[in-house]
C-alpha cells in the first residue's frame, strides 16, 4: 500500500490553472465550516442506529407498544440493564467473551508477524509462488470449510471447548499476514544484512531489531482481531455446546424466543456488549491510526 | 508472474528454506490442517448423498446435475451476485469518503472518528434488529427523511426489489473500517505533492482526482478484494432478517419477499442444517469457491492497469 | 529490549493462563449428579431451545422428577435454535458430544428422524404408549412405523376477533360466537371490509382481514377447505390437490388482489416486520380485527392488554356445512444418536410425556396436551383456553411426517409469497412445489 517512487511529479502533468480567481466554493471548502457541517451531518448518520439502541434499552414494556415509536423514552429505565444483566448468564458470557477475545487476539499477535517475517525478511526458494497460495486462501469461503473443519475438531475431541475458536488464530490469518508484510517490506533491507553480517540469528533479528520496528502494525493486527472475536457469531454457533461456555455474541439470541422478543432488554445487553469494544478504540484511537499510518508513510 | 520453484535445490537454497521455515511453519500447518484438509474433505463428500451421519453413498455428478435445475441455487447466485454489484462499489466510494472526512483538520475529529467506525463493531445480530425497526415503511426513520424530502415511502423489507439494497444500506453502517484504512493511507500521501499542485491552482477536487485517487490505488484493490470476499459470504443480516427461515415460528417469507433475500450462503446453511443434505451444500460449497476464485482473478488482473505501486 | 524482560514473561504468562482456561473449560459434562438428585442416579443432559416462561416451567418438572426419581439425575441447558434450526444438535451429536434428552419440533421428527439423528425408541417399549398420545401427534412421532420420539404438548390455531372493532364499524357480531358454529369466509370478508381504513397518503392503517399473516399459513387454509397434502399410497407431495389450489386462490391471490397487493404487503412490514415483538402484535394494536393466530397470544393479552374486547371462534369456512378444521403443531423429546446415557434420558421423558410431567407443564405454560386422558380435563385450561381444548383439538390436523417436511414447508411458503403478490396463480406456483418437494422425496420412498 505504499508508493515508492512516483514517476514525474504528478504537479507538472496538471494543466495549468493560471491566475484565475479562487472559485467561491474553493474558499468555503478551505473553511473549518464546511467539512465540519459535513462531519456531523455524517456523525448524525452513523449515530442514529445507537441512539435507537440507547433509547430502546431504556424503554419499559409498555411503551415498545406505543405507535409511532416515540423518540425518547417515556420515563426512562435504567433498571433494564440490570433485567438484561440477570436474564442472562451475562457476567459468564462476558468472561467467556473476554477470554476468546483475548486468545484470538494473542494468537494473531503472535503468529502473523512471525509468519508474515518468514514471507518479507528473508529469501528462501519458491516464496513469491507459496505466498499466492497464501493470498488464495482468502477467496475460500468459509462454508466450503464448516464440515471439514467440524471433522477435524471432532477427531480431536475440541468440540465444545474454546479451542476451536482460539488455537486456529495461532496459525496465521491471510488478511493479517497481508498487511504485516506489506509493512514489514518497507522497513530497509539493509537493517536485516548488517545485522546477518554481524552473525545474529534470524530469530534474534526478528525479536530484537524487527519487532520493535513493527509495533504499530503488530496493534492494528491485534485489535482488527480482538473486534472480530468480539463479535464472532457462527462460529461459537456451531463449535460450541455447553450453555456456560458461550459468548455474549451467541448469548443475545437469548433475548429471542419462540414466540417473543425481549427487545428493550436485548437493546440493553447490546450496548452492554458494545461498550467494551468502544472504550477499546476511543483509548487507542490515536496509537491506532498512528500505527495504521506509519506502515503506509514509511519509505 | 509468479515463478513456479525450481525443484532442484542447491547449499545454500536449502540453507535459506531451513531458515524460513520456523516462521512460515505455523501456517503451513494450519493451511494443512484447517484449509487444505476440509476443502478436500468438502469436495469428496460433494459427490455423496450425506446427512451428515451415517454412510455417506456415493452418487456421482448427481448434486451437481440437481444444482443446474435447482431454481433456489440459480437465485440464490443471482441475489450474491446483485449484492456484490451494488455493495462492493458502493461500500468502497463510501469508504473513501469517509476517509476523507475523517481526515480532517477540525479539532474534535476524534470523535468524530470514533462515531463513524462505532458501529461498525456493533454486533451485527443486534444492529439488524435496530435496522428492522429503522427501516419499517411507516414508522422508521429512513422512510421519514425521504418522504420529508418528497420522495416515495418504500417497502424496505418487504418489496422484493429493494430489500437487497436494504442490506446494501445495513453493510455500509460497518463502513468504519475499511474507512480507517483509507485514512491512515490518505495520511500517507506526502503533503508536498499537495502544496505545489495548490501552488499551480490545481483546486481541491482536481488535486483528489490527480493525486489522491491515483496514489490510493492499491488500496483501493485490497478494499475491493475484501469487499468481493465478504459479499459472496453474507449470511448474518440474511439469517437474522429471516429469522432462519422454515417452519411455523419464522416470519412470512422464506427467505424476504419473492426469497429475494435468500443469498447464497443462507441457502447452503439452510440445505446443511436444516434439510440435512450435507452432499448437496458440499457442491453447493465447491461451486461458491469456484466463482470466489474467478472473480477475484478478474479482479487482480484488471487490476494491472489501473493500480500504481511498486513494492520491493 | 534486549532480554526478555518483564513484558514479555508477562505476556507468556498471560498466553499461558490463556491455554490453561480454554483447555479447562473443555471436557465433557458427565460428572457426579448434581444437587436435588438422589444418589446412584445417572445424570443426563437435556437440551431446549425454549425461554422464559416456558423454560421456567420445564425446569420444574425437571425439578422434580430429580427429586423423586432413583433411575436419572436431569441437567437442563437452553441452547440456541428453534423449530427448524438444530444446528446445535447436528454438530454436537456429529462431534460426539450430544445431550441425552433433546426437545424436537414435533414436525420434524421424520426428517431428522430419516437423517440418522435420532435414536428409534422401540427398544425402550415407546411402542406400547401409541394409544395414550392423541392420533396425529404420535403419527407425527413415528417413521418408517417406528417411534423416534414422544409426544409432548401441541398448539391449534383458530380465528380471533375485536369486538370493539367491529361493532364500531357497524358489524353485528353475534354469528362469529363459536357457539353458533363456525362462519364462512364471504361472512368474514364482508365483515372485515367494513373495517379497512386508510389514512391520508392512501395507505392502509387498518385491515380488517389480512388471511396470510400471522398463522394463516398454506396449511391453515389447505386443511380447511379439505385438501390432502401427502398421498402415501404413491409416496407423493400433493400441493395440486385441486381444494388446496382453490384455497390458496381464494384467501391468497384473490384476497391480496381486493385489497390491492403492494398496499397490503406495506401494511404487513408496517406492522408485522420480523421479530415483531408481542407488544405490538397488529391485533392487539387494533390494526386489524381479524388474525388467525395460536392460543399462546392468550398469555399477551393477559400482559399487555388485560382489558382487550375480543373472542375466539373457529377458522372460517369456504361454505356453510363444512366441517371445520385447524392444525395442531407442538413439540416432543427425542433421543439424539449416540447420546451416552440413554436409559436415564428415556426414564425422564416417560415422565417429562407422561401424565405427571406434561400436566404440570401445559398447567403452567397453557400449551395443550397430547396426552389423551388430559385432553378432557377442563381443570387445565383457563378462560378461552377451553376452546381450543375442546372445540379445536379435536379436529385438528397435522402436517404429514415426511422426512422432507422442512423442505416442502420452505416450498410451499414460497409458493403462497408469489400467490399473495400476484406474481404466479395458484396452479402453477403449487405445481412447482410438487416437482421440487417430490425430487427430493423420492430417496426415500416407499415411506410406510
Amino acid at each position: 500500500m505504499t508508493v515508492r517512487s512516483v514517476d514525474r511529479p504528478l504537479v507538472e502533468q496538471l494543466p495549468q490553472a493560471g491566475r484565475r480567481n479562487r472559485r467561491p466554493l474553493a474558499g468555503l471548502l478551505q473553511s473549518a465550516v464546511t467539512p465540519r457541517v459535513i462531519l456531523i451531518g455524517m456523525c448524525f448518520l452513523y449515530l442514529v442506529p445507537f441512539y435507537w439502541m440507547a433509547t430502546t434499552a431504556l424503554k419499559d414494556n409498555p411503551e415498545l407498544n406505543i405507535y409511532p415509536p416515540t423518540l425518547w423514552p417515556l420515563a426512562p429505565n435504567p433498571g433494564n440493564f440490570i433485567s438484561a444483566i440477570r436474564y442472562i448468564p451475562f457476567p459468564q458470557f462476558f468472561i467467556n467473551s473476554v477470554i476468546l477475545t483475548a486468545g484470538t487476539a494473542i494468537g494473531a499477535g503472535i503468529s502473523n508477524p512471525l509468519i508474515a517475517y518468514g514471507f518479507a525478511r528473508i529469501k528462501w526458494p519458491g516464496r513469491d509462488f507459496v505466498f499466492a497460495i497464501v493470498m488464495a486462501t482468502i477467496f475460500v469461503p468459509f462454508p466450503v470449510l464448516i464440515l471439514g473443519l467440524f471433522d477435524v475438531f471432532t477427531k480431536l475431541g475440541w468440540i465444545d471447548t474454546f479451542l476451536p475458536l482460539i488455537i486456529p488464530a495461532f496459525f496465521g490469518n491471510p488478511f493479517y499476514i497481508f498487511l504485516m508484510r506489506q509493512f514489514l517490506l518497507q522497513l530497509p533491507v539493509e537493517i536485516s544484512d548488517s545485522a546477518r553480517i554481524d552473525g545474529a540469528r534470524e530469530l534474534q533479528i526478528f525479536w530484537h531489531i524487527i519487532l520493535p520496528l513493527a509495533k504499530p502494525a503488530v496493534a492494528v493486527v491485534i485489535i482488527f482481531a480482538a473486534v472480530a472475536a468480539w463479535n464472532e457469531f457462527l462460529l461459537p454457533l456451531i463449535y460450541l455446546q455447553d450453555e456456560s461456555r458461550y459468548p455474549l455474541a451467541i448469548g443475545l439470541q437469548f433475548f429471542r424466543s419462540q414466540h417473543n422478543v425481549q427487545y428493550n432488554l436485548l437493546m440493553a445487553a447490546s450496548t452492554l456488549v458494545v461498550l467494551p469494544v468502544l472504550a477499546l478504540f476511543l483509548g487507542f484511537q490515536k496509537f491506532f491510526i498512528e500505527g495504521v499510518s506509519v506502515g503506509a508513510v514509511k519509505g | 508472474m509468479i515463478a513456479v520453484p525450481r525443484l532442484r535445490l542447491d547449499k545454500k537454497d536449502r540453507q535459506s528454506l531451513l531458515v524460513a521455515l520456523p516462521f512460515i511453519g505455523p501456517w503451513v500447518i494450519g493451511f494443512l490442517a484447517f484449509t487444505a484438509y476440509p476443502i478436500y474433505y468438502s469436495f469428496t463428500i460433494s459427490f455423496t448423498r450425506y446427512s451428515g451421519f451415517g454412510d455417506a453413498t456415493n452418487i456421482g455428478f448427481t448434486n451437481y446435475e440437481h444444482m443446474y435445475h435447482d431454481v433456489l441455487f440459480w437465485k440464490s447466485m443471482y441475489n450474491t451476485l446483485y449484492y456484490v454489484a451494488l455493495a462492493v462499489p458502493v461500500g468502497l466510494v463510501i469508504a473513501i469518503a469517509l476517509g476523507l472526512a475523517m481526515n480532517q483538520k477540525v479539532r474534535e475529529v476524534a470523535i468524530y472518528r470514533a462515531a463513524i467506525y462505532a458501529p461498525s463493531i456493533l454486533p451485527i445480530y443486534a444492529l439488524t434488529f435496530i435496522f428492522i425497526v429503522l427501516l419499517n415503511p411507516r414508522f422508521g426513520v429512513l422512510n421519514y427523511a425521504i418522504v420529508t424530502l418528497g420522495g416515495p415511502s418504500i417497502n424496505w423489507l418487504g418489496d422484493p426489489a429493494w430489500t437487497k439494497v436494504s442490506v446494501v444500506i445495513l453493510a455500509q453502517l460497518g463502513a468504519g473500517g475499511p474507512a480507517l484504512i483509507f485514512l491512515a493511507a490518505i495520511r500517507g500521501i506526502p503533503s508536498e505533492l499537495y502544496e505545489s499542485a495548490a501552488l499551480d491552482g490545481a483546486g481541491a477536487i482536481r488535486r483528489f482526482y490527480h493525486i489522491t485517487l491515483p496514489l490510493l490505488t492499491p488500496v483501493i484493490l485490497y478494499d475491493l478484494i475484501l469487499g468481493l470476499i465478504l459479499g459472496l459470504q453474507i449470511f448474518t443480516p440474511a439469517y437474522v432478517l429471516t429469522q432462519g427461515g422454515a417452519g411455523a415460528g419464522a416470519g412470512q417469507y422464506v427467505a424476504g419477499p419473492d426469497n429475494s433475500l435468500m443469498f447464497y450462503v443462507l441457502y447452503l446453511y439452510k440445505t446443511a442444517f436444516q434439510f440435512t443434505d450435507m452432499g448437496y451444500a458440499s457442491a453447493l460449497a465447491t461451486v461458491l469457491f469456484l466463482v470466489s476464485v474467478v472473480l477475484a482473478l478478474a479482479i487482480m488482473r484488471t487490476s494491472r492497469s489501473w493500480v500504481h505501486y511498486e513494492v520491493t | 529490549m534486549r532480554s526478555f524482560s518483564g513484558r514479555g514473561w508477562t505476556a507468556s504468562l498471560i498466553c499461558l493462563s490463556v491455554v490453561v482456561a480454554a483447555c479447562a473449560q473443555g471436557g465433557g459434562s458427565s460428572g457426579p449428579p448434581l444437587a436435588g438428585c438422589k444418589s446412584g442416579t445417572t445424570l443426563a443432559t437435556f437440551w431446549t431451545s425454549h425461554t422464559p416462561p416456558d423454560s421456567d416451567s420445564l425446569k420444574h418438572v425437571v425439578d422434580t422428577y430429580n427429586g423423586q426419581s432413583s433411575v436419572g439425575c436431569v441437567k437442563m441447558v437452553q441452547v440456541p435454535g428453534s423449530e427448524t434450526d438444530v444446528t446445535k444438535l447436528m454438530t454436537a451429536v456429529r462431534g460426539g458430544s450430544g445431550p441425552d434428552v433433546y426437545m424436537l419440533d414435533r414436525f420434524t421428527v421424520a426428517e431428522r428422524a430419516a437423517a440418522g439423528v435420532l435414536t428409534d425408541l422401540t427398544k425402550y417399549g415407546a411402542g406400547n404408549l401409541s394409544s395414550k398420545y392423541v392420533d396425529f401427534a404420535w403419527k407425527e412421532a413415528t417413521f418408517q412405523g417406528k417411534p423416534y420420539a414422544l409426544p409432548l404438548d401441541t398448539d391449534v390455531r383458530a380465528l380471533w376477533y375485536r369486538k370493539d372493532l367491529l361493532k364500531a364499524a357497524g358489524v353485528d357480531i353475534t354469528p362469529l360466537d363459536p357457539a353458533n358454529g363456525p362462519v364462512t369466509i364471504d361472512t368474514v370478508r364482508t365483515m372485515a371490509n367494513k373495517v379497512n381504513h386508510q389514512d391520508a397518503s392512501g395507505a392502509y392503517d387498518v385491515i380488517g382481514f389480512v388471511p396470510w399473516v400471522d398463522q394463516g399459513w398454506h396449511y391453515t387454509w389447505g386443511f380447511d377447505f379439505g385438501g390432502s397434502f401427502f398421498d402415501s399410497g404413491s409416496c407423493k407431495v400433493t400441493p395440486t390437490d385441486p381444494k388446496i389450489v382453490q384455497a390458496f386462490t381464494t384467501m391468497f391471490g384473490d384476497w391480496a388482489k381486493a385489497l390491492g397487493p403492494e398496499k397490503a404487503q406495506t401494511w404487513v412490514s408496517s406492522f408485522l416486520p420480523p421479530n415483531n415483538p408481542p407488544q405490538q402484535w397488529p391485533f392487539l394494536t387494533g390494526k386489524t380485527a381479524f388474525i388467525i393466530t395460536g392460543d399462546w397470544p392468550l398469555n399477551w393479552v393477559k400482559q399487555y392488554k388485560p382489558d382487550l374486547q375480543y373472542g375466539v371462534t373457529y377458522i372460517p369456512i369456504p361454505k356453510t356445512g363444512d366441517t371445520p378444521s385447524t392444525w395442531a403443531g407442538g413439540w416432543s423429546l427425542v433421543i439424539p444418536t449416540g447420546a451416552k446415557h440413554a436409559d436415564a434420558g428415556y426414564d425422564f421423558m416417560k415422565y417429562l410425556a407422561g401424565p405427571d410431567g406434561m400436566k404440570t407443564y401445559v398447567t403452567e405454560t397453557q400449551h395443550l396436551p397430547t396426552w389423551k386422558s388430559l385432553g378432557s380435563d377442563a381443570s387445565l385450561y383457563q378462560g378461552d383456553h377451553t376452546f381450543f381444548a375442546t372445540k379445536l383439538l379435536p379436529v385438528a390436523k397435522s402436517r404429514p411426517p415426511i422426512p422432507v417436511g422442512a423442505f416442502y414447508w420452505d416450498q410451499l411458503s414460497t409458493a403462497q409469497d408469489a400467490v399473495v403478490r400476484g406474481s404466479a396463480t395458484a396452479d402453477k406456483a403449487l405445481a412447482d412445489v410438487a416437482t421440487n418437494t417430490n425430487a427430493k422425496l423420492q430417496q426415500f420412498c416407499p415411506l410406510k
